[in-house]
């Protein structure tokens, strides 16, 4: 589940003024293989990169996904940017992208040509010069707008977004109806895009 | 800037990495023209990024999945871990520089253009019928059940009235076409499900080309159909 503020963390996520600098640790790691920094960036997303795949019911191939990732992490520090995402998001973006990948390796066809996972999940147009401000608010202005919506709904998002279900799925162990569940999720997003806005301005 | 895109909760299936890998192209394809879902985008991609960092986390380098209760046995897993993974950085090649983010840049951004043999002009294309050609790549990509395909339809020609058996995606890449819905023009997403019958018309000056997926096969219903059908069917 989503830890309530009650639940309170030793390590919050970056960007909020607490915890590590993480663009910091991951400059570091790019530019000088730094082993200790990388060990914490490690410390603090390895064990949320397991929890996720167990999320995502793939717990025979937890393991391998932390290592593909941390893997990733340590090879691409240099491409990490914090003016376009804060670290949490461009790891989480990394973890979505190799889940992918892993799941793809057991249904490959005998297509000519494989279609890179990363191209298909990329954003095309990364701006650097409109985002700077953006990335880390838009980050912190989620994490109170998700605290913000009515539990259904938050279960609703939590159970499509993080554990990987399909509506169907998530509609059957909630209990509700299909439309219902769709119902739930549009307006969840509709009030995130409002909350989102509203920070733009 | 497009005026027909994805819906909300097919953007956040696209963020959480759990749509189909050929809506998956299409949504892609999409975002190239589209600022207003790569905006929409970053902000779910953000999401993710909450719910990752605000995870409660598993116990790393054990099997179990559970937090060990002890902290001294939770941080000698995590250096095993830790150990494994540096043993794993060291013994591989570092992976060659992958050749992305110079195409990225380019106004017309088509994930696809790089599988493609050619330029979409002088593609091998498959003439269906005097107006109407393809060029099918379900066999040329890897992606899943799915019919690819691109289509391209002569300059203010018709296509037969149809419906589909499943879920058909059209994004347009080039030109523009019409159906009894609206106009769309390059960058569009358009999602028809089985329910609807409709005959595109493409705009007047210049070719249209669309990429299509199809989840099942499309299904002729004008008059025409039985002649047409073998001829257009999208044979596996
Ligand atoms: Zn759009
Ligand atoms: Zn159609």
């Amino acid at each position: 589940m989503l830890r309530t503020k009650a639940q309170s963390m030793s390590k919050t996520g970056p960007g909020n003024g607490e915890g590590p600098d993480w663009g910091e640790l991951l400059g570091r790691v790019a530019h000088h293989g730094d082993t200790a920094a990388f060990r914490k960036v490690y410390d603090h997303f390895a064990p949320r990169i397991k929890a996720y795949a167990i999320n995502q019911g793939m717990n025979q191939q937890a393991e391998e996904l932390v290592q593909e990732v941390m893997t990733s992490v340590w090879r691409n520090a240099d491409k990490y940017r914090d003016s376009l995402a804060s670290a949490s998001t461009w790891i989480f973006t990394i973890t979505r992208n190799q889940r992918i990948d892993l799941l793809r390796k057991k249904g490959r066809t005998k297509a000519e040509m494989t279609v890179d996972t990363e191209e298909l999940w990329q954003i095309p147009t990364e701006d650097t010069t409109i985002r700077s401000i953006e990335a880390g608010s838009t980050e912190k202005k989620m994490k109170e707008s998700i605290l913000e919506l009515p539990e259904d709904q938050m279960i609703a998002v939590r159970k499509v977004y993080y554990e990987g279900k399909t509506h169907q799925e998530v509609a059957e162990e909630l209990n509700v109806p299909l439309g219902t569940l769709k119902g739930r999720l549009r307006l969840s997003m509709k009030k995130l895009r409002v909350m989102l806005e509203a920070t733009e301005l | 800037m497009s005026a027909h895109h994805p819906d909300d909760l097919t953007l956040l299936e696209y963020s959480a990495g759990s749509l189909g890998l050929a809506q998956a192209l299409a949504v892609s394809v999409h975002l190239g023209y589209c600022l207003q879902c790569q905006s929409q985008l970053r902000k779910l991609n953000a999401l993710g990024g909450v719910l990752l960092s605000e995870t409660r986390p598993a116990s790393v380098g054990a099997n179990d999945d559970q937090i060990p209760e002890r902290s001294d046995v939770q941080n000698e897993s995590l250096d095993k871990g830790f150990e494994q993974l540096m043993a794993r950085i060291g013994s591989e090649e570092p992976r060659a520089e992958a050749p992305t983010g110079t195409s990225v840049s380019k106004r017309y951004h088509n994930p696809l253009e790089r599988y493609l043999p050619s330029s979409l002009d002088e593609l091998d294309w498959q003439q269906q019928t005097r107006e109407i050609a393809k060029y099918d790549l379900t066999n040329v990509v890897d992606m899943g059940s799915a019919r690819i395909t691109l289509q391209r339809i002569k300059a203010g020609a018709k296509v037969p009235v149809h419906t589909h058996r499943g879920n058909e995606l059209t994004v347009v890449l080039k030109g523009g076409f019409s159906d009894e819905l609206g106009v769309y023009h390059a960058g569009d997403y358009i999602a028809r499900d089985p329910s609807h019958h409709h005959s595109p018309t493409a705009l007047q000056n210049e070719d249209c080309i669309c990429l299509t997926v199809l989840d099942a096969p499309m299904r002729f219903t004008g008059p025409l159909m039985r002649w047409l059908n073998p001829l257009l069917a999208w044979k596996a």
